[in-house]
């Protein structure tokens, strides 16, 4: 015999499974749901020294981690440090104008020209001031401080407990849209590679459609006609990606598990085509399902900052909208109070990063071909 | 361009019945993540001008990898450890990437393992000839000329001149092997390695395949290094073979000799598990186990735990080639001990 | 293959109705009709009805949608609200030119760009400067883009003062111009276009020339002679101050739009170019001795468009996307913005039909898209 000294391809679990569930009413083996648990344990082990290979997807299971403090954290410091100061902390109501202490130094003669209209409005036009008086004027939007380390905005809510608490709403929505899609895609994938024919193409033809439909300016729509809020914007989301693109490439994959030869032998053994589906097929789509989760969660994030940008969504606080409101007080293009819009817009960005690399990463697991060699 | 042909010249080219292309002693390991892999390990070999020689072993035991090493285009992660590859008495281990870059094709040709997709699908198959004869020929062809010497080529493997227009992907498989080694042909190398040219295929294919490249290569003159897994084909189409296992050539010498009467244990074995269409039937000898795991290569002579003729020396110490008279040469302690003659059992039980 | 293209068409233009079919249903699905939600309650119930009856609301739903259909296709898309008594299409038409013009120098400079530079990634594949560049690349393609569009003006217009804040020209330098601004607009797209157009009927007959002599010739003096008599259109035109004016203006927005997606196109390209490096022909073509440049840009980066290609159809909705928020971002009074502004004062006929159009300019990208992998890929080809 010519054998390949090669090591021999790990078997997907399907097969391994099947191997022992034939054994398990003659012999006293150990119970099937503890082989699973073990064969999925031994995967994931396997699976988790191959993504921690790769540096890019550490460093996105990092920042995920850091925003995950900071969403449980803001129920706990409005509890905890701040639960005496809600009227000051809350990240929709709260309300604060540090007082800044300035030296008039000198009488305005012109103020066309020596007083820069945004600032002028931080005046009291009532104040009364000679020059050498000391004048107490209340900042809004504040600068960073030891009681607001982020500052204010100018609405004098405190930023960093707007930037925590619109977490929580980031994670949600990812979780919503995340679910969605990959409930959605993997069931219709599944479906279409296995039935094939008339089912797979009105639904291939249909994530075609979905594919074209230009997204952002339907959610714009949308969110003019109804009343958007996450959780419906996450469905749309979850819906939309569902139904299209994710679908299109679970379904390639899905074809490739269908002509395993377990799936044959299920057949020839009288599964229904259920069972086929969600025993055999579905679980070993699920590695893409849940790298496409990765990539959903990543593109549902920036949709949501996008529209609330835009002042299109119903959302108590988000990223976007905070800076929706830096725009609309008009203190966007200066970065004298760079507070206002780099957190938020970092926070964005990083967090849908964190989820591209890990998904990135995880590509490399699932894809042996993009593997270093 | 003109400096690229001058120089390609410069080798010279072989006399037949001369030395072409003698391999002394390469090494080579790949490096991966789990440590080194000895693929390749004190290969030596000598091949006269107009000669065939075969390279037979089991899959894994590195016969790609030598073939790779000889047109210098080992895997990036391969590190030539020792030895020598005289082409002509050029080391080419010696070379610049640009003067090895100018051997290429011109002097040594290959046609490749699995040659299904050895084509580029987004060109032509006359285009991707044409880019060898561009590269290599010693004058610069006219467009006409070129196209000229591709149905001249393709006429040799027998192809149909109108076929050069087509892509790939209109060929069938056989067609594709024989536009491979019309491109092998192209450039009037002095040496072919052709790798598994026919394992893909189906045997009546196979079959006219490789007595073409047979034909072909008597016509023409050219040497050609022959590598398969299957010692039949070795049989048909080479005069002299090695027997590799597990990165060494553990026998070598004349086809027919080797044939008759192995010396090395597992190419006893080896053709003892070949059925033979020709001769008495007989039982096949079992060639148990599995091949050695090259990255933990077995210690002494690298086949003994799965050697019937196996001592306690044998796991120890590493058995020298020794030379059996008339350029036989074997490396195993106990060759004395092989039976002349292969392992034959009467026939009833099968 | 013209049979493969006009199935294509077709397919599209299904796919278009059925998308019309689903924008008329997101309008039967809002709560009540036009009238009740628009007409002013204290307007006499007789004088509703008759209102009703001429917006053609009593038709029932099958009614109003073939009225809706044939309406589409016959370019009436409805009067604007917000810009009343103008038609939808009066006011979506002169914007049209813009957004085009804006989508595609984004689209070609961003695949070029990350083409190129996708490309020389794989090939230097390993090392601190691939890490730093695909790290970078991913934050451009993940950064929250209306920020990083602010962040662009803040940097090149507010502060460095490079190009102009916002607008797509000068108000006051055209005061007195003899050209309207689409006239000049559409001049620079069809230059453009014919440009492109002139580059692959170039391209195409140097390919079919037989020595390879003429054909580095003729591809060379073909280029010349294209942007040649480019150049010269532009100098010689009296237009050219104020293309000169839009342009400038242009380049920030085009730049950043282009910027966002060519992080996309240079990580594909990357991908893709790793596994066809990995290809056996890749590895024919090194034993042919063909050189390492060679290699790269004929053998291995021709195969590895492909993908590249495909992946466009894909990255479309993000581009388009990503072409609305610059609009609104850099007020360039694109459909973008147009669909923007008509959401957010309810104006629904203009919103409706900016979307659908932006649909069928989607279809249209899609369809060129197509009939490009048409030529790039022999295995199409034949198939017809
Ligand atoms: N790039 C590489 N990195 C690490 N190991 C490799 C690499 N290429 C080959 N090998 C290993 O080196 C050994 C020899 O491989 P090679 O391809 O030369 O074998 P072969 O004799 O040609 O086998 P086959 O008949 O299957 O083609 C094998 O064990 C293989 O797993
Ligand atoms: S040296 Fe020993 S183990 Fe090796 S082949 Fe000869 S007898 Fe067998
Ligand atoms: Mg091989």
């Amino acid at each position: 015999m010519v054998q390949d000294p090669r090591p021999t391809p790990e078997l997907a679990p399907d097969e391994a499974a099947v191997g022992i569930d034939a054994g398990t009413d003659e012999f006293d083996f150990e119970p099937l749901w503890r082989v699973r648990l073990r064969l999925a344990w031994e995967g994931f082990k396997r699976n988790w020294a191959l993504f921690s290979e790769n540096k890019v997807g550490i460093i996105g299971l990092i920042i995920i981690g850091i925003f995950f403090v900071m969403a449980i954290g803001h129920p706990i410091l409005m509890a905890t440090l701040w639960s005496d100061k809600q009227n000051i902390y809350d990240p929709e109501i709260g309300y604060d104008a540090p007082v800044k202490t300035l030296l008039v130094v000198e009488e305005v003669t012109d103020p066309e020209t020596q007083i820069d209209p945004e600032r002028a409005k931080l005046f009291d036009a009532s104040l009364k001031a000679e020059v050498g008086d000391t004048v107490n004027v209340p900042q809004q939007p504040a600068p960073p401080s030891l009681a607001h380390p982020l500052g204010t905005n100018p609405r004098g809510n405190d930023v960093l407990s707007q930037l925590m608490f619109s977490t929580k709403a980031a994670f949600m929505l990812g979780l919503v849209a995340a679910l969605v899609t990959v409930l959605l895609a993997t069931t219709i994938g599944s479906v279409a590679a296995y039935f094939g024919g008339i089912t797979d193409t009105l639904l291939m033809r249909l994530a075609d459609l979905v594919l074209l439909m230009p997204l952002i300016p339907i959610l714009i729509v949308l969110s003019g006609m109804f009343q958007v809020n996450l959780v419906i914007l996450g469905l749309i989301i979850g819906v939309l990606n569902g139904f299209g693109g994710t679908a299109i490439i679970l379904k390639s994959q899905a074809l490739s598990v269908k002509v395993k030869p377990f799936v044959e032998a299920a057949r020839v053994a009288g599964g229904t085509n259920w069972h086929i589906i969600f025993r055999h097929i579905i679980p070993n789509v699920l590695p893409l399902s849940f790298l496409y989760m990765m990539f959903t969660v990543t593109e549902a994030i920036a949709l949501e900052a996008t529209l609330s940008f835009f002042g299109l969504l119903n959302v108590d606080m988000s990223w976007g909208l905070m800076i929706q409101i830096a725009q609309s007080e008009g203190y966007l293009l200066r970065f004298d109070t760079w507070w206002l819009i780099v957190p938020p817009g970092l926070a964005v960005t990083f967090l849908a990063a964190a989820f591209f690399l890990v998904g990135r990463a995880m590509d490399e697991v699932v894809n042996p071909r993009l593997r270093a060699r | 361009m003109t400096t690229t042909r001058e120089k390609a010249g410069e080798t010279g080219r072989v006399k037949p019945g001369e030395s072409l292309i003698e391999v002394n002693h390469l090494t080579m390991d790949y490096k991966t993540k789990e440590g080194r892999v000895s693929a390749v390990s004190d290969v030596t070999f000598h091949l006269k001008a107009g000669d065939s020689l075969g390279l037979v072993g089991e899959s894994g035991c590195g016969k790609t990898s030598v073939a790779l090493t000889l047109l210098r285009l080992q895997a990036s992660n391969a590190e030539i450890t020792g030895g020598e590859i005289l082409l002509g008495g050029v080391n080419l281990l010696d070379l610049s990437e640009e003067e090895m870059r100018l051997h290429r094709w011109s002097d040594i040709s290959m046609v490749f393992q699995g040659a299904m997709n050895a084509w580029n699908p987004v060109y032509r198959i006359g285009e991707q000839i044409r880019e060898a004869l561009d590269l290599h020929w010693p004058v610069k062809l006219t467009h006409e000329q070129s196209r000229e010497r591709i149905a001249e080529l393709f006429e040799l493997v027998g192809l149909p001149p109108e076929a050069m227009d087509r892509y790939p992907h209109e060929f069938s498989g056989g067609m594709r092997q024989r536009a491979t080694i019309a491109m092998a042909l192209s450039c009037n190398p002095q040496l072919i390695i052709a790798d598994e040219p026919t394992t893909a295929l189906d045997v009546i294919v196979q079959d006219q395949i490789l007595k073409e490249l047979k034909k072909v290569q008597a016509e023409l003159g050219m040497s050609i290094i022959y590598i398969s897994h299957d010692i039949a084909v070795i049989a048909e189409v080479t005069d002299h073979m090695g027997v590799m296992y597990a990165g060494k050539i553990v026998e070598y010498g004349g086809t027919d000799e080797i044939f008759a009467t192995p010396r090395h244990p597992y190419a006893w074995l080896l053709l003892s598990s070949t059925p033979s269409i020709t001769g008495p039937r007989r039982k096949l000898a079992p060639l148990v186990g599995e091949p050695p795991n090259l990255m933990k290569p077995p210690s002494g002579c690298r086949f003994h735990p799965r050697c019937p003729f196996a001592t306690d020396q044998c796991a120890a110490e590493e058995p020298a080639m020794e030379d059996l008279g008339g350029g036989h040469l074997v490396a195993c302690w106990n060759h004395e001990k092989v039976p002349v003659g292969l392992s034959e059992t009467p026939k009833e039980d099968l | 293959m013209l049979g493969y293209i006009s199935k294509r068409v077709a397919q599209m233009a299904l796919l278009f109705v059925v998308f019309l079919t689903l924008l008329f249903l997101l309008l039967q699905a809002q709560p009540g009709d036009f009238a009740s939600q628009f007409l002013d309650p204290r307007i006499p119930a007789a004088n509703q009805e008759l209102i009703r009856q001429r917006l053609g609301l009593d038709q029932g739903m099958w009614g109003q949608y073939w009225t809706y259909i044939t309406n589409f296709f016959t370019g009436d898309l409805g009067t604007s609200f917000m810009r009343y008594p103008k038609t939808v299409w009066a006011v979506i038409v002169e914007r049209i030119p813009r957004t085009m013009f804006l989508f595609t120098m984004a689209t070609m400079l961003s695949y070029w760009m990350g083409f190129l530079s996708g490309k020389m990634l794989a090939w230097r594949r390993g090392g601190k400067l691939e890490y730093g560049i695909t790290l970078g690349g991913v934050f451009l393609y993940t950064v929250f883009y209306p920020w990083f569009a602010l962040m662009m003006i803040w940097l090149w217009a507010a502060t460095l003062e490079i190009v102009p804040i916002n607008q797509f020209l000068t108000p006051d330098f055209w005061l007195d111009s003899p050209f309207s601004a689409t006239s000049v607009f559409t001049a620079m797209i069809w230059s453009s276009v014919l440009v492109v157009g002139g580059l692959l009927v170039v391209q195409t007959v140097a390919g079919r020339m037989k020595e390879y002599r003429t054909q580095v010739l003729l591809r060379r003096t073909g280029r010349v002679l294209v942007f040649g008599i480019f150049v010269w259109y532009w100098a010689s035109s009296s237009m050219r101050p104020f293309a000169a004016d839009i342009t400038h203006h242009a380049v920030l927005p085009v730049v950043t739009l282009a910027f966002i997606a060519f992080a996309g196109v240079m990580l594909i390209t990357r991908g893709s170019m790793l596994e066809t490096l990995r290809e056996d022909y890749i590895l024919t073509a090194r034993a042919k001795g063909v050189p390492d440049r060679i290699i790269r840009d004929k053998h291995a980066a021709r195969n590895a468009l492909l993908p590249v290609v495909t992946s466009f159809i894909l990255g479309l909705a993000f581009i388009i996307g990503g072409g609305l928020v610059t609009e609104t971002v850099f007020s360039w009074p694109g459909m973008g913005e147009l669909l923007l502004t008509a959401v957010t004062s309810n104006d629904i006929p203009t919103a409706i039909g900016t979307l659908a159009l932006i649909g069928a300019l989607a279809l249209i990208a899609h369809i060129v898209v197509d009939i490009v992998y048409l030529f790039l890929d022999p295995r199409i080809r034949v198939q017809g």
